[in-house]
């Protein structure tokens, strides 16, 4: 299969920005009804009297919609296969209706697999920002991607 | 609004855990939620995720966590007086979530301390093991709830 990137191709200081995407509050109470049914993501009223004053989106929303963003970006035209996980994963600002979020990355480290050799993993940090410019999720990631065939 | 909730900052004591059962996953809600939130092949392709490393399509780790969180609420988060969350310091997917797994988590208080700028938060640092039917561990996080105390500013001893 060809892919467009392969680990050699993300090395330390290679960064993707996405185009904005707005969260709508639909979408945010849908989410939080399914996946994160606390007071403030899914009830306007119950929200504001709770300690953000208002809807906000579950967390684990806004990092999916990081992660939709970088599959449309590049991920998909690449070969990756996997994560092992996520550190540091921090709900930096709170995330409301209309908010338009963009998500950034940057390689912090590459390296070949010491075992395998059609695999090297990339370390990254992937982050959320806001229409003002505000980061309000922050994550470091790593993912392993096939190189590229000699 | 005068809340009353059954758990406080208080309530929660290093050693404690709580364990409450999941759903089991149809290949269509797999394939719906990467769809929509993570379409990498292997998530959303049987052909594709057949040929891949993990021979057949397996769950999005976002899934996994997204579900993990339901179930936090569940077991819980929803009867707590939850002031949100700072973030998961460490989350490991360590082995893939298939079509007709049976997910379950088990909450452990791992830390407890009030907050220095807060009088009436407290911080508890918390570990969600999420386990299979065979009961191996399928992920697993550590990260912080934030609560509300019932006596803010003194350090409670009341349940």
């Amino acid at each position: 299969m060809a892919f467009r990137y392969h680990w050699e191709d993300f090395t330390p200081g290679w960064t993707y920005e996405s185009p904005a995407r707005s969260l709508s509050k639909d979408e945010i109470v849908s989410f939080a009804r399914e996946h994160d049914p606390q007071r403030y993501h899914t009830d306007e009223q119950a929200a504001i009297a709770s300690p953000f004053g208002g809807l906000i989106a579950s967390g684990w929303h806004t990092a999916t919609v990081a992660m939709r963003l970088m599959c449309d970006g590049y991920l998909n035209a690449s070969s990756c296969i996997g994560s092992p996980g996520i550190d540091e994963l921090k709900f930096n600002r709170p995330v409301r209706p209309g908010d338009a979020l963009r998500y950034r990355a940057t390689v912090l480290e590459s390296r070949p697999s010491a075992s395998k050799p059609d695999r090297g993993a990339v370390t990254w940090r992937w982050e959320v920002l806001n229409q003002a410019d505000e980061v309000v999720l922050s994550m470091i990631g790593v993912q392993f991607f096939l190189r590229r065939p000699q | 609004m005068t809340d009353s909730f059954k758990y406080y900052f208080e309530d929660f004591e290093p050693g404690q855990m709580t364990e409450v059962k999941g759903p089991t996953l149809s290949r269509e809600e797999i394939v719906e939620f990467a769809s929509r939130f993570d379409p990498q092949p292997f998530h959303v392709d049987e052909e594709k995720a057949k040929q891949s490393i993990y021979h057949g399509v397996i769950a999005s780790g976002w899934h996994t966590a997204s579900l993990c969180m339901r179930m936090i609420c569940d077991a819980y988060l929803l009867d707590a007086a939850s002031m949100g969350s700072s973030g998961v310091d460490e989350m490991r997917w360590l082995i893939p979530v298939r079509p007709g797994d049976t997910i379950s988590m088990r909450m452990t208080v791992l830390e407890t301390k009030t907050s220095r700028t807060r009088p009436d938060m407290g911080i508890v640092r918390h570990r969600w093991d999420v386990f299979n039917q065979n009961q191996e561990l399928v992920m697993e996080m550590t990260g912080v709830g934030l609560y509300r105390r019932r006596h803010p500013g003194t350090r409670g001893s009341e349940g």
